[in-house]
């Protein structure tokens, strides 16, 4: 079954770039990955969703309702994280917890306090003395009290530091064991990496991709730099599946696709000073790898 | 009505400071009346000397200033004038304040529809805007009768609730306003010079004596000269407050159903 449904959705904007034709599904239980760079239209889509902005031309449904005719019935069940988060500045945290619990008809008190403890966030400060990374904190404890059954994540982990994205992580696919569906939109490669089954890529307000993650990772480019003499460059750009040779300051950096033990092999032969194998940003596949797609 | 009672607690604080400042203006003013009540003629004699234009202005009616509702008529279009700036700041704060603090996100993905938001949120300006005359009335009656034990109750209410009739108006001008324009950065800054602007129309209609000028300021619609001299409101002028008041909220809840809450 799917909890998501997402057909030619169109958003026109004067002059800024909405969304076009943007269609896809997710299925339940799924952690499903939105990925491109910003301004792509990632939020435009998820906004759509929510009901927060209206589209031009499409449908989408959640649950098999259509977003825009049952947003509120939609919304008992949905657990949403904005990428920018702003609250009540002069309330206390535990105050607008439970005025966001307020909304669902359920006691969270016990879930507020379970979670406030895990995500090391102090319930009795107030929402304008917390820095960013806490009213983040804020956001995802008021997206999870209610245990929604599909948690929508529009750039979950700016601003949290890495103990605390890696314990959030940990939350997410506990709630995903209980059976909550996740939708999570990121410009961040490695944290949809690390989460998700199966990703869209939208770029410039086009959905161009949708596959699962472990075919991603096969496709995927790695960024190869190779501190060395000039001689081995020929070699190099011998080896099968070397794109985008260049040397500078010293190094040789090339992008590599395919077996790395071939990499490995050919170095072995060399004395190199030092030596750097990065995954590509998303930013430099959308450059590399999509650009004839483009 | 969780958005309801949220908004009444948000909003306490704010609406004590203003009903309270609204009342002890109004009474500190009436105070004045036992103080100068002696020398009443000679205060008439100064304010005709005044130029027309300027005794227009200050919207002075002669005749009257020798009780104590006449006299506090005379104060009683500026507390209008404050009960409006507070009135204005409640309407546009109401989804105004939720765009531009960006809280809109949080409240409208809840399971809430945004026709229910918006009624509850107008029925919390309504409610405080009752109980700001409320305390408003509690506070200067006493006062009134304090400066003159044989004055005229009915009057003095029936002026007094004109700041009411003004508040909701301005209120759902405010409410409409705040609803339409994409996000309101800072409330006051769209609340006083709106506000300052309508009566700064009032007041030069009244200097140079164009009647017509009145239908577009709120401020003008319940005139307390003609309230003092014939004891009733103008029809006419009062359901205009009244379409106008309808109207604006009506078209709020349009706007609010169909607008789109953009990021940042």
């Amino acid at each position: 079954m799917n909890v998501i449904e997402i057909r030619n959705l169109t958003k026109s904007y004067g002059k800024a770039r909405g969304i076009i034709d943007v269609s896809f599904d997710v299925a339940e239980g799924e952690i499903f990955g939105f990925i491109g760079p910003n301004g792509a239209g990632k939020s435009t889509t998820i906004r759509t969703l929510l009901n927060l902005i209206h589209a031009t031309s499409g449908s989408a449904t959640v649950f098999g309702k259509d977003c825009r005719t049952h947003a509120p019935e939609i919304a008992r069940e949905v657990g949403y994280l904005p990428s920018e988060v702003s609250y009540y500045d002069r309330m206390k945290v535990l105050d607008l917890l439970k005025y966001s619990a307020s909304f669902y008809g359920k006691d969270c008190t016990k879930r507020i306090h379970e979670l406030a403890a895990y995500m090391d966030l102090d319930l009795k400060r107030r929402i304008d003395d917390l820095s960013f990374g806490n009213k983040k904190k804020v956001g995802i404890l008021q997206g999870l009290i209610h245990e929604p059954k599909l948690i929508i994540l529009d750039e979950p982990t700016s601003g949290l530091d890495p103990l605390m994205q890696q314990r959030f992580f940990e939350l997410l696919r506990q709630e995903n064991a209980k059976g909550a569906t996740i939708l999570l939109s990121s410009h961040v490669l490695d944290e949809v990496q690390r989460l998700c089954g199966r990703v869209a890529i939208i770029k410039e307000g086009r959905i161009i991709r949708i596959e699962s993650m472990s075919d991603l990772a096969r496709d995927h480019y790695k960024k190869v730099g190779v501190e060395v003499g000039p001689e081995a460059d020929a070699a190099f750009a011998a080896l099968e599946g070397v794109t985008n040779l260049e040397r500078k300051d010293g190094v040789v950096s090339f992008y590599y696709k395919g077996d790395i033990n071939a990499v490995v092999a050919h170095l072995a032969g060399l004395r190199i000073r030092n030596l750097w194998v990065e995954e590509p940003t998303l930013e430099e596949i959308f450059l590399h790898y999509y650009q004839k797609e483009g | 009505m969780n958005v309801f009672a949220h908004e009444i607690r948000s909003g306490a604080r704010s609406l004590a400071t203003w009903s309270l400042s609204l009342a002890g203006f109004a009474s500190l003013y009436m105070l004045l009346y036992g103080a100068i009540r002696n020398d009443i003629q000679v205060f008439e004699d100064v304010l005709k000397q005044l130029p027309p234009a300027a005794q227009a202005a200050l919207g002075v009616v002669f005749g009257t200033l020798d009780t104590v509702t006449g006299f506090y008529s005379f104060v009683f279009a500026y507390i209008v004038l404050c009960g409006a700036i507070q009135a204005v700041n409640l309407g546009v704060a109401a989804i105004g304040r939720e765009t531009g603090g960006k809280t809109a996100d949080f409240l409208l993905s809840k399971p809430v529809g945004r026709t229910s938001i918006l009624a509850q949120k107008a029925l919390a300006i309504l409610v405080q805007l009752v109980l700001t005359n409320a305390v408003y009335l509690a506070v200067t009656i006493p006062v009134a009768l304090s400066q003159q034990s044989d004055a005229d109750l009915g009057q003095f209410a029936l002026l007094s609730a004109t700041l009411f009739f003004v508040q909701v108006v301005f209120a759902a001008l405010g409410l409409l306003f705040g609803t339409v324009v994409e996000k309101v950065k800072s409330v006051v800054a769209v609340s006083l010079p709106a506000v300052f602007g309508f009566f700064v129309v009032g007041m030069l209609g009244a200097i140079i004596g164009e009647d017509k000028i009145r239908y577009v300021t709120p401020f003008k619609w319940f005139d307390a000269a003609y309230i003092l001299k014939n004891g009733t409101y103008e029809t006419g002028f009062a359901i205009l407050a009244a379409c106008v008041a309808v109207v604006a909220v009506a078209a709020s809840f349009l706007a609010f159903a169909r607008k789109d809450i953009h990021a940042q």
